[in-house]
């Protein structure tokens, strides 16, 4: 027998072991396949019960066995399955890990040479802007993971890989900005900023200014800038982030899709308040100083401002376009209702106000 | 056509007389200066010499990145209460990023959950209470540290993005835990019971970032780090194994930031050396009671049990696995004694302030 001070310290009973009986289901033998073990293949038995709301509101894991009273930690607000969940997130997790990468070893930085002075600058002002987006992402999506009930852990999971993702892309753009010398430039003018670090109503609200109204445009971006990379660095710093950006999007999508589906009335809440969201992206739009930048880079110069600016015009409606598509498949058609603002970057007319 | 030179003055001055606005194209002061990336690649550190430093007190309350330059108009959307460098800093959190990404790995692929096979039952049920205890309390060390993403200033972004990574880590090991408990003919088993949140003084309930952090990193997360340490002890196949050895590499990285962080503060903030005394007193509570049920091996718990049942290779020899679930008690204490005194707090255990508990493992034989 171990030193009684010890033991005394540790246990001097004998050990109960009861809890070796409590479960609420054994016999679970989840096995590898192509893909290893993944987080969806768990979703078997009881373990694939997934409640349309989840009361407790702790951390105790989908299908432990419970005890009686423990009490709450304090968070975890959102537990209703309608409030955040998407069938893909389980996917995406996983895919979000499988395709990892890291901006200091695996983009070409010795590519990303300096362009002239007037390029450099400007697209060290489109990375400045894309880094400060992607930290305030990362703000955003941090300060709702302990809202979220972990009955519905698989949200939490991937969330918690788009937090890694847009720490990725704050990084990988400040990396580029500084890279040659061109520094970082002007903050961004913070009207969508403020709008989703402010909208609290909800996580699916939120969820859907981020990754539709946000999401949608910086993904544009990102394909845009990848098609127009200046060099071969450059191209592959925006192909790798907007690879992250198309799971984000199939996150909020899918979500979205589930909550129009799951919440009576939702749908006539969500086109009430994009009228607002769409504002703040119009008042945004308002200033110069991207699409300048990002006309630069595109037309190579200043010299080709106007080549440039006329990419940056379909560009924009590219991401109207698919904005719009995207809410649609949602389950949200805003064509109708669309802020004139941004229908007339489409050359559309619309009876909204 | 006018003719232009390539001078950043003339272009711009053409590119008005096109109606454009420019304003915003202002030379740089670093121009011609390139970062070379070094052997492993493009990292923070090469970058940041050619950006100003963290500042001593941050006023950047419009989200914008270090270094970035401020326009009169924008709205303070950033409701950051850890404004001043003392109170998140550390020397190598951009380090401890850039190893955190490069060392991310797959619960999926990387854990050979092949070689897991049949074992006693008694033996699948204390790996599945253990795996259970652990799959509830890991991502503590997400939410939380998620939660002080949003609360530390850009201006620091360097913490921050040693947050972020531990987010990420602490989602792997809630997912592979799980895994593990559904993989091998077992099932989840009893959640834990702890209550510290209502009454304050659990990481959850920190409204400071050094007590937080003195919480999670140097007593929860330092107590799981050692029993993930002796994996190999309580493992039964290659996999588990594995799950251990990369965990532990994981949470390495945790508690190093916290004892970096702490080491830090009692540098730049002596005033708030007896104020931190206090945390790590609470801290030796915890540890010795289990509390804070971030402890898998503290007293009395299940995943106790389970533990000195998977040391000792069976309830028949429980009391063998007691006696080697006392001698990682025992590392756990040591563990902790280390990092306190690399912190810079090693005084407590000179002055009798340390719990006379910890003393008790420590001399035990």
């Amino acid at each position: 027998m171990a030193n009684q001070n010890v033991r005394a310290a540790g246990s001097s009973e004998p050990p109960a072991l009861d809890w070796m009986s409590r479960t609420l289901q054994w016999g679970t033998r989840v096995r590898p396949d192509k893909g290893g073990v993944t987080l969806g293949a768990l979703n078997v038995g009881i373990y694939g019960d997934i409640p349309d709301e989840w009361d407790d509101m702790t951390r105790m894991p989908r299908g432990a066995f419970p005890l009686r009273g423990v009490p709450a930690i304090g968070g975890y607000t959102q537990r209703r399955k309608a409030d955040l969940w998407a069938d893909n997130a389980a996917e995406l997790y996983e895919e979000a890990i499988s395709r990892g990468w890291v901006p200091a070893r695996d983009v070409p930085w010795d590519q990303a040479m300096p362009l002239a002075e007037d390029v450099e600058l400007a697209m060290a002002q489109v990375c400045t802007e894309l880094s400060q987006e992607a930290s305030i992402e990362t703000e955003v999506l941090s300060g709702w993971l302990q809202e979220l009930s972990f009955g519905y852990h698989e949200i939490k999971l991937f969330l918690a890989t788009e937090v890694f993702d847009a720490g990725r892309h704050f990084e990988l753009f400040r990396k580029r900005a500084l890279i040659n010398g061109a520094g970082l430039r002007l903050e961004s003018p913070g009207q969508v900023n403020r709008m989703l670090l402010e909208s609290r109503a909800g996580w699916t609200e939120t969820s859907i200014l981020l990754h539709l109204l946000r999401g949608c445009f910086t993904q544009t971006v990102y394909r845009y800038c990848a098609a127009y990379a200046p060099t071969d660095a450059d191209a592959f710093i925006f192909r790798g982030a907007l690879q992250d950006k198309a799971r984000h999007l199939a996150y909020g999508m899918q979500h979205l899709r589930y909550a129009i589906a799951h919440r009576p009335d939702f749908d006539e809440q969500v086109q009430r308040f994009m009228t607002g969201a769409e504002l703040s992206v119009t008042r945004d739009d308002a200033d110069p100083v991207l699409w300048e930048a990002l006309a630069i880079v595109f037309g190579r110069g200043i010299r080709h401002m106007d080549t440039g600016m006329n990419v940056v015009s379909r560009m924009r409606q590219d991401y109207v376009r698919t904005y719009l598509d995207r809410m649609k498949w949602a389950g949200i058609d805003r064509h109708a209702r669309l802020l004139p603002a941004f229908a007339s970057v489409l050359g559309l007319a619309t009876s909204a106000a | 056509m006018t003719t232009i030179t390539n001078s950043l003055p003339a272009l711009k001055e053409y590119g008005r007389e096109m109606g454009y606005d420019l304003g915003w194209l202002e030379a740089s002061p670093s121009w011609g200066q390139r970062v070379e990336p070094g052997r492993g690649g493009l990292v923070l550190d090469d970058v940041e010499g050619a950006a100003p430093e963290a500042p001593d007190e941050s006023r950047n309350l419009t989200g914008r990145p270090r270094g970035t330059l401020a326009r009169s108009a924008v709205p303070r959307v950033g409701n950051y209460s850890v404004r001043t460098k003392a109170d998140i800093w550390l020397r190598n959190a951009a380090e401890l990023y850039e190893e955190a990404q490069q060392r991310q790995w797959s619960s999926a692929t990387d854990i050979p959950w092949e070689r897991v096979t049949a074992l006693p039952d008694e033996i699948e049920r204390a790996e599945c209470q253990l795996a259970t205890f652990l799959t509830e309390v890991e991502f503590v060390a997400g939410d939380v540290p998620g939660r002080w993403i949003s609360s530390v200033t850009p201006d620091y972004f360097e913490p921050r993005m040693f947050l972020i990574s531990q987010v990420m880590d602490e989602a792997r090991h809630l997912d592979v835990f799980r895994k593990r408990a559904l993989v091998n003919g077992g099932g989840l088993m009893q959640r834990t019971a702890a209550a510290a949140a209502v009454t304050g003084g659990a990481i959850d309930s920190a409204r400071d970032f050094s007590e937080m952090s003195a919480r999670l990193h140097m007593s929860g997360e330092g107590s799981v780090l050692t029993l993930f340490r002796i994996g190999e002890l309580m493992a039964y196949n290659d996999a588990e194994k594995q799950i251990y050895r990369l965990a532990a590499q994981d949470e390495s990285r945790h508690v190093a930031f916290g004892v970096m962080h702490l080491q830090y503060l009692a540098q730049a903030a002596p005033d708030r050396r007896e104020e931190i005394q206090t945390y790590l007193d609470e801290a030796e509570r915890n540890l010795v009671t289990g509390a804070s049920g971030q402890n898998p091996a503290s007293t009395g718990a299940p995943s106790s049990e389970a533990l000195a049942v998977l040391l000792g290779h069976g309830v028949d020899n429980y009391d063998e696995g007691m006696r080697l679930l006392l001698a990682a008690r025992q590392r756990q204490v040591r563990e902790y004694f280390q990092r306190v005194k690399v912190a810079g707090f090693g005084e407590r255990f000179e002055n009798g302030r340390a719990n006379k508990m910890l003393e008790q493992y420590v001399n035990a034989a």
